[in-house]
């Protein structure tokens, strides 16, 4: 048999890298595409879709994805989609400014819209998305797992309803994302218990399906995320404050050194929730979630005692 | 103190769907092969009956500028615009402004290719 010589491998080594980067490619071109409006969304349609689809959350880091203004070639994208996944409950302002494909979108909120909160109206503006009103319907629905796994069980029927995956798969994928959400509602329950009367403050309107499961109290600052308060923003927290005697602000995103000295200086210990309707979380949502419940358990007990 | 919270609770929970009653503008676009019929209206029901049509690009360069009808309704000739990439219909009252998008897909589909 003839010996190959180096250029002959190096030669067949290509060719066959090169059929298997163009199957690659053939592959995820033909993959269905999903788009989700938020990450809680785009990280339950992962976990249900395995490898079988792209999912997308198309609005960059940093950006409030409540108040986000697509651009045109963003709609385009979001109109070629195999499945879009609304949050409904008024997340997502852009979805009512553009034409979707009905047949294509799904709201994964439509069995939980007896179970929405109903807010009071709060025109402000910040980041790039204008003056805009905080109005009508608490958005943040995923932050209750029980509502979040109703979510993802719509999801998982639209997926399965659009053959995007084996049913069975998905099916068996669900069962697990539930448990996983059910495990999640327990430790916080466990963890939260006996919190009921501590005053908690929030640094934006997020988390009112959260207090709502855990029966705690937390009421909402209007900061921007990210930013280091005013003395507009600290004469706001100073008149919760006056009202009750809040030890723990709970942020969104982690504050500024100077935001963090301002607020300790004022007595209030704090701790970040992310609400995962943003990109850029490192953690996943599970985890991301206990750590933030357990961190929020600690600081409220040591404010109570 | 507790109790003031609890009250604000519960006013937010129960009164507020009466509160989100403030209006916005709501705006509108349709296609068809000619024009583009760009609708504005108040979330209360009433007619815009003035304001500013701004129509961009999808590079939000803009193209041209129109007034509202006195129906709240104004039209966009396509043969007056470059619409190969979508078009941002920007309404805007002074008061209140929204926004409509029109991609060259809805363009597209609507003119039959």
């Amino acid at each position: 048999m003839r010996k190959l010589s180096l250029v002959g491998f190096v030669r067949i080594w290509l060719a066959i890298a090169t059929v298997v980067a163009s199957l690659s490619a053939a592959l995820a071109q033909d993959r269905p595409r999903v788009v989700a409006v938020n990450q809680a969304l785009q990280s339950f349609a992962e976990q249900l879709l395995g490898d079988a689809a792209d999912v997308v959350f198309l609005v960059p880091e940093g950006v409030d994805p409540s108040f986000w203004r697509p651009s045109i070639a963003d709609i385009s994208a979001v109109q070629s989609a195999d499945l879009i996944l609304l949050n409904g409950a008024g997340f997502a302002t852009w979805v009512d400014r553009v034409s979707l494909p009905r047949s294509r979108v799904v709201n994964t909120s439509k069995s939980i819209e007896d179970q929405f909160i109903y807010t009071e109206t709060i025109t402000h503006s910040h980041g790039d998305g204008g003056e805009h009103s905080h109005e009508g319907v608490a958005s943040y629905t995923w932050l209750d797992p029980m509502l979040a796994i109703a979510q993802a069980e719509a999801i998982a029927a639209a997926v399965i309803a659009r053959d995007l995956a084996p049913a069975e798969d998905v099916e068996t994928r669900l069962d697990r994302l539930r448990s996983d959400l059910t495990d999640l509602d327990k430790t916080s329950q466990d963890a939260l218990s006996g919190l009921e009367g501590v005053a908690i403050i929030a640094t934006h309107p997020r988390y009112q399906y959260f207090a709502r499961r855990y029966g705690l109290m937390i009421a909402s600052l209007e900061w921007d995320a990210g930013a280091t308060p005013s003395a507009e923003d600290l004469a706001d927290l100073k008149a919760h404050l006056a009202q009750n005697d809040a030890r723990v602000l709970l942020w969104e995103a982690h504050p500024s050194q100077e935001a963090t000295a301002l607020t300790e200086a004022l007595g209030l210990n704090n701790v970040v929730f992310e609400p995962w309707a943003s990109a850029g979380s490192q953690n996943s949502f599970i985890e991301a979630y206990k750590r933030a419940v357990l961190e929020l358990s600690e600081a409220a007990r040591q404010s109570s005692n | 103190m507790k109790r003031h919270l609890l009250t604000v609770s519960l006013i937010t929970l129960i009164a507020a769907p009466f509160a989100a009653a403030a209006h916005q503008l709501v705006v509108f676009a349709s296609v068809d092969c000619a024009a583009v019929t760009v609708e504005a209206k108040f979330s209360n029901g009433r007619v815009t009956q003035q304001g500013e049509v701004r129509v961009l690009d999808g590079e939000n360069n803009l193209l041209t500028t129109l007034e509202l009808e006195s129906d709240g309704t104004v039209l966009v000739p396509l043969d007056s615009v470059d619409h190969s990439g979508g078009l941002l219909i920007e309404v805007d009252t002074g008061s209140h402004d929204n926004y409509w998008i029109v991609t060259p897909e809805d363009i597209a589909r609507k003119c039959g290719s």
